[in-house]
């Protein structure tokens, strides 16, 4: 009988903890998107789902919506294209690997709003350092204006995404690297493997579960990431490089519709959940089979 | 046991948490924004005088960036952990007034205290016949030239109409090596207001008579015409996208901008980073009729209904807004004297950058006072952003005035 409560009573601490930061927060947004609400957050009438109708109908939370979609596929892909290889090449032994391992975290270690800060800085269409660096090399012969619109400013933001999401997604390849015993690559090289049939036939397979947490995670993170493009153009020109964080925060601070704001801060929510929980299912049938 | 024993231990940490929360009988909390690196120094200084001078009262200055003044207003009211007094742009006061946030101030002001302000300013500040702020800090807009580069391109005295304005930017874009003729602000705050300097001198207000949105206007198109037809002959900075304000006043200091329009604070700028540039300041260009507009802004102190503490945070309101306090703040910051007696002292008389700003405030145009405002400026800024970016004026400005007056029919 004990033995049964037991667990039930163990995790209760944790379970109310987790209520209070995290179930009290998405109900108190559910009150809100699903009332009306004055610009300070005081509950008026019931409304239903006026203010979810009301972001269907809005072509800018739906353009929003889409390039969330395209910023997360490229930011996530990218960061784990690249890790793949800057792990593999770390994991070997060379001289000054340390340096080497120092200089690929160190993105980490700044925040993700003071390199954005810079970033915009060196993007800068009469100063930034990038312009002076291209005109300098004659790859350029006129500034280019990185920040004016969006077809330089979301590739540019992008790449920035992928740098500052390598270093952690680095980490994790690293970590299943180092599990993988070097007896099996010894006996594939006696075999005749060659690297690419070691790679795809050991090493991937191998680190396949720690590519699942880095999709998962980086997913989560990359899908809610504000710094980046609210520092450099705030969404900006006209909305054309605005993703649901970025419009969410004008539609909460800005205008003042918190009831809106709310909702779609419940659809990224809702979104994540699905996807976090599709993905998750999926993998660990995979690893089952 | 234990259990038990930890569920009472989180219950008094919560209930501590509950009574930090709650204001100290005698302490006034304000936040204020941080208009430079002086502000917060200069009401450190505030906070040791009123304190000596009042013991028993202590003030706890909470000083914010501007950028996020009104996110964290909308949190702590929400949260209904709000100041006693605080900064807010005067035009967000509607949206406090209705919500029945704000306290009026009529019980409190003598006629002598009201006599201290000049009334341009306090007069935003006022609605339905009561006074629910005081105004804090004020500021107009004015043109702001470069006297080397007009000397170089030949060009006497700066531009009166739009006209000769680019006539003028023609000149300083001729003289090639990276100047650009008028410095236009195409991201971020203001934006939508560096628009309506080109569409009041055309006629066109912000709102018609009848309450609709003036975007839809034969002189709204003009004007943003205008703009685009500098963009496009090279008149102005490129990338006009990419430059918020502080983008073209870096341009203006470095001598890259023939002329720009801009606040007061920018001569206190160029006075530390940039003092041998030589420039003048004069007014916007007035468009064919004559007609001409400037933006006038004014910050309001304001002090919330909740407040615990009223009588001590008058003190301190009544401390802020005496001549000697009021000069020290305007001076350090480079906004306009909003107090008559502070007017008349010999910085404001003898300042001629600062008479070309008050020389401009019978056309100065306050933002209208509406619920919805900020999404009419937002749709406005996006609007002129498409538009400076290629995008066809008159539809763009046709779509922007149909979605301002869904937003001011509300």
């Amino acid at each position: 009988m004990q033995n049964r409560f037991l667990p039930y009573l163990l995790t209760l601490p944790s379970l109310f903890l987790a209520a209070v930061v995290i179930f009290w927060p998405v109900w108190d947004l559910i009150q809100i998107s699903t009332h009306d609400v004055s610009r300070f957050g005081q509950l008026r009438d019931f409304s239903g789902l006026t203010n979810f109708a009301a972001l269907i109908g809005d072509p800018d939370f739906v353009a929003a919506l889409w390039r969330t979609g395209l910023w997360t596929v490229l930011v996530v892909g990218g960061a784990l294209l690249l890790s793949v290889p800057v792990a593999m090449i770390l994991n070997t032994d060379f001289y000054g690997r340390g340096v080497a391992r120092v200089i690929i975290m160190l993105p980490w270690a700044v925040s993700l709003t003071m390199t954005a800060v810079v970033w915009r800085w060196a993007l800068s269409g009469e100063s930034g350092m990038l312009n002076s660096a291209l005109l300098g090399l004659g790859l350029i012969d006129h500034n280019i204006q990185w920040l004016a619109q969006a077809e330089t400013a979301f590739p540019m933001q992008v790449m920035i995404g992928i740098l500052v999401t390598v270093p952690f997604t680095t980490t994790i390849f690293l970590g299943g690297l180092s599990s993988i015993p070097d007896d099996l690559y010894e006996a594939a090289a006696l075999e005749g493997a060659t690297p690419l049939q070691q790679f795809r036939e050991i090493t991937f397979p191998l680190l396949k579960p720690f590519i699942n947490i880095a999709i998962v995670l980086n997913t989560i993170y990359v899908f809610n990431s504000f710094p980046i493009i609210w520092v450099m153009t705030q969404g900006g020109p006209a909305n054309s490089t605005d993703i649901l964080v970025t419009h969410l925060y004008k539609l909460a601070f800005r205008i003042g519709k918190l009831g809106e704001a709310s909702a779609v801060s419940l659809v990224m929510f809702a979104i994540l959940l699905v996807f976090t929980m599709i993905y998750v299912r999926l993998a660990m049938r995979e690893q089952r089979a | 046991m234990s259990l038990a024993k930890s569920t009472a231990g989180l219950m008094a940490g919560m209930s501590m948490l509950a009574f930090a929360a709650q204001a100290n009988a005698g302490e006034v909390r304000v936040t204020v924004a941080e208009y430079s690196a002086k502000t917060g120094p200069y009401f450190e200084e505030v906070k040791k005088e009123f304190e000596a001078k009042n013991p028993g009262i202590t003030v706890k200055f909470e000083v914010v960036p501007w950028d996020v003044l009104l996110q964290k207003l909308t949190t702590d009211i929400t949260a209904g952990t709000n100041a006693d007094l605080s900064i807010i742009g005067t035009r967000w006061l509607i949206d406090f007034v209705q919500q029945d946030v704000a306290e009026p101030l009529d019980g409190y002001i003598t006629p002598e205290f009201k006599g201290r302000f000049i009334d341009t300013f306090l007069s935003p500040s006022i609605m339905g016949g009561k006074t629910y702020g005081l105004p804090i800090a004020a500021s107009a807009r004015a043109m702001y030239y470069n006297k080397e580069l007009f000397e170089k391109a030949g060009i006497a005295k700066p531009p009166a109409t739009w006209t000769e304005l680019q006539d003028d930017a023609r000149k300083i874009k001729a003289l090639g090596s990276g100047t650009f003729g008028f410095g236009l602000q195409g991201k971020e705050i203001e934006t939508d207001v560096y628009y309506y300097y080109a569409m009041w001198s055309l006629g066109t207000e912000i709102l018609n008579k009848d309450g609709t949105s003036g975007l839809g206007t034969p002189g709204a198109l003009e004007a943003a015409k205008l703009y685009k037809s500098m963009i496009d002959e090279g008149l102005t900075e490129p990338g006009v996208t990419s430059n918020n304000r502080e983008d073209v006043q870096n341009l203006f200091k470095q001598g890259k901008v023939g002329m720009m329009i801009t606040a007061p604070f920018l001569s206190n700028q160029i006075k530390d980073e940039a003092p041998s540039l030589k420039y003048g300041v004069a007014a916007i260009p007035a468009g064919p009729t004559g007609a001409r507009g400037t933006y006038g802004v004014t910050d309001s102190m304001i002090m919330f209904k909740n407040s615990k503490n009223k009588d001590e945070a008058w003190k301190l309101m009544d401390f802020l807004f005496t001549t000697e306090q009021r000069a020290k703040f305007t001076q350090g910051e480079g906004f306009l004297p909003v107090n008559k007696e502070e007017a008349k002292m010999d910085y404001y008389v003898h300042n001629a950058d600062l008479a070309a700003f008050t020389a401009l405030l019978p056309d100065a145009r306050f933002a209208p006072v509406i619920p919805g405002w900020e999404e009419v400026a937002q749709i406005t800024s996006d609007a002129m952003q498409k538009i400076y970016l290629g995008g066809d004026p008159e539809a763009g400005l046709k779509d922007a005035a149909a979605k301002a007056n869904a937003v001011l029919k509300k």
